[in-house]
């Protein structure tokens, strides 16, 4: 469980992290979400307690980061794969964790299995791809066996196969009951993996909901429909509370309706369809539209079209 | 309320609170030792440092006894073979050995790994406080026998003209003791700096600046103050011979434990204020 009220992060005149409150449950996977430079990090980093709130408090399973005796047996955290001293093996890496904490040294081995690091726990960390540093990074997170786990962008720079495997991963782990905090900027992902999903843009929360609840309320389904007496069936549709947007092919994009009614209007109103089909909700869209306002550097801002917030 | 019941309480007490009891210290200390132990360049540092202050000291002692016969009296009289003999150690060997304080800091910061280690000791004074001890603790064997051996060594160069002296002899086994004390508080120093520059080339460079160009740029300094210099006080550490100028091996080791405290204060401000 982790508690977040009114965490506010200033850097001087800029404010990264803006009046942030939020609750992550255990039991499911929450998806940390939002652009680049949204304030995901810093808030992850105030969460372990490496950055001081400038006003706000966070717990996790009910204290504050340094309350906790011997965290790592708390909280598993991987902020950066690539933050480690070269030198070391990778058991010997995990080994310095494992005495911090008084986790017994067995652990250690235990970990490199359940990520498939066994085979080159005596290689130097220096020498690893960034997925094998991904995978390590997750194995320190594991380590002290945590009931909270935070994850800040786990998928980046991994292949196919390393993605799924980390999607099984997280979920497997919330089904244990654990608390899975999971950073993304990617939609897609966070649609797969996440049970709840915490929005957040310019540091504030925009959207704290369940993932289906969220897809739900944030993807209106559309109806692209094209027809002979076109004018006809939009003033019908219109009637019927649908709202239609006109592409520049000619075709209507209806929104409010689903298909079968709108070909029953069609009908009634003895039009002659030409195209009817429903388009997919783009979840991407959705995000892309709730965040397009909080998003730093907008690509409008390049066209010239409109300002970015 | 019974006797019995009180019992049982306790111990039940007592195992639900014991993960949480334990000392966090001991913890710390184990994970920095494994940290230093688990660096190949930790050993290959305490092998180069011991041969290179060897061979220095060796090299100064064979330059001393061939210019023996051009010194004058006054200089033949003040003559000091234990502290000749022990030159490479307190100037080369130990800004060697401080320089694994430096990057014990240093090269967690610029990776990032700094993170790793304040996440899993939160208390980040514990944590600058278990690197110092550990480095010091590692550094101390490794100048000590620097020490013997290059004392031994320049012992037998000196044979030649009848100058040696022995572990025997008052104050040679003093200096050759305080001589790895300096020498670990030096290392000790070196944490601090890493603590409070962060960066391990700017980190050395302080260092070097410190303990061996503080010597050459104190001499601008007036004499009641020179001897207070990290560098020179380390150099009054192994002398034997008092001389004018330098403070008392004790004092020396005082003066330096001081400068190691300041450092180390300094640097475990500056990392408890900042966000890692």
């Amino acid at each position: 469980m982790i508690e977040a009220q009114h965490l506010t992060k200033r850097y001087g005149k800029t404010v990264a992290v803006n009046e942030v409150s939020f609750t992550v449950k255990p039991g499911q996977v929450t998806g940390f979400l939002g652009p680049n430079g949204a304030g995901k990090s810093t808030t992850m980093r105030m969460i372990l307690g490496l950055d001081a709130p400038t006003s706000g408090e966070v717990r996790v399973g009910g204290r504050p980061y340094h309350q906790l005796g011997d965290p790592l047996r708390s909280v598993g955290a991987l902020l950066d794969a690539k933050a480690i001293v070269g030198g070391r093996s990778a058991a010997n890496h995990l080994m310095w964790l494992a005495d911090s904490n008084g986790i017994a040294r067995r652990r250690v081995s235990e970990v490199l299995d359940i990520v498939g690091l066994s085979d080159v726990a005596g290689k130097k960390v220096g020498t690893f791809s960034l997925g094998m540093n991904q995978r390590l990074g997750i194995a320190a997170a594991l380590l002290g066996d945590p009931e909270t786990l935070m994850f800040d962008e786990p998928i980046n720079g991994l292949d196919p196969e390393g993605i799924l495997w980390i999607r099984n991963l997280m979920k497997s782990l919330a089904l244990e009951g654990r608390t899975v905090f999971l950073s993304s900027h990617l939609m897609s992902e966070m649609a797969q993996t996440a049970d709840h999903l915490i929005v957040i843009g310019r540091g504030r929360i925009i959207a704290d909901a369940g993932t289906d609840d969220f897809i739900n309320r944030h993807t209106a389904a559309s109806v692209r429909v094209r027809a002979v007496e076109q004018d006809v069936l939009a003033e019908a549709l219109t009637q019927r509370g649908a709202l239609i947007d006109h592409s520049p092919d000619g075709a209507m994009a209806v929104t409010g309706m689903d298909s079968a009614a709108i070909g029953g209007v069609a009908y009634a109103h003895a039009v002659t369809l030409i195209e009817l089909a429903p388009l997919g909700s783009s979840l991407e869209d959705a995000y892309f539209d709730l965040t397009k306002h909080e998003t730093d550097y907008a690509a409008a801002q390049l066209v010239g079209a409109t300002q970015g917030a | 309320m019974s006797t019995a019941t009180y019992t049982i309480d306790a111990t039940h007490l007592t195992i639900t609170a014991s993960p949480v009891r334990t000392p966090k210290i001991g913890r710390v200390v184990k994970a920095e030792w494994t940290k230093l132990r688990t660096l190949s360049s930790t050993w290959r540092t305490a092998v180069m440092a011991t041969a290179i202050s060897i061979a220095l000291g060796t090299i100064l002692c064979v330059s001393q006894v061939q210019q023996w016969s051009n010194m004058t009296a006054q200089q033949r009289l003040t003559f000091d073979p234990t502290s000749c003999s022990l030159f490479g150690v307190v100037f080369v060997g130990a800004v060697m050995l401080a320089a694994l304080g430096v990057r014990s800091v240093t090269a967690e910061y610029s990776t990032g790994m700094i993170r790793s280690t304040f996440t899993a000791t939160p208390t980040r004074r514990r944590v600058l406080a278990a690197k110092a001890g550990v480095t010091a603790a590692f550094v101390f064997p490794v100048a000590l026998v620097a020490d013997v051996v290059s004392f031994e060594v320049g012992q037998r160069i000196f044979t030649g003209k009848h100058l040696q002296v022995s572990f025997g002899h008052p104050g040679v086994l003093q200096a050759v003791l305080f001589g790895a004390v300096a020498v670990s508080l030096i290392a000790v120093i070196g944490v601090g700096l890493g603590g409070l520059i962060r960066h391990t080339a700017g980190a050395t460079t302080a260092l070097v600046l410190v303990i061996v160009g503080g010597v050459t740029l104190g001499q601008l300094l007036p004499a009641g103050l020179r001897q207070y210099v990290p560098g020179t006080a380390l150099q009054a550490a192994v002398t034997v011979n008092h001389s004018a100028g330098l403070l008392k091996p004790g004092t020396a080791v005082v003066v330096l434990g001081v400068y190691a405290a300041i450092a180390l204060a300094a640097a475990s401000i500056r990392m408890s204020h900042r966000d890692a």
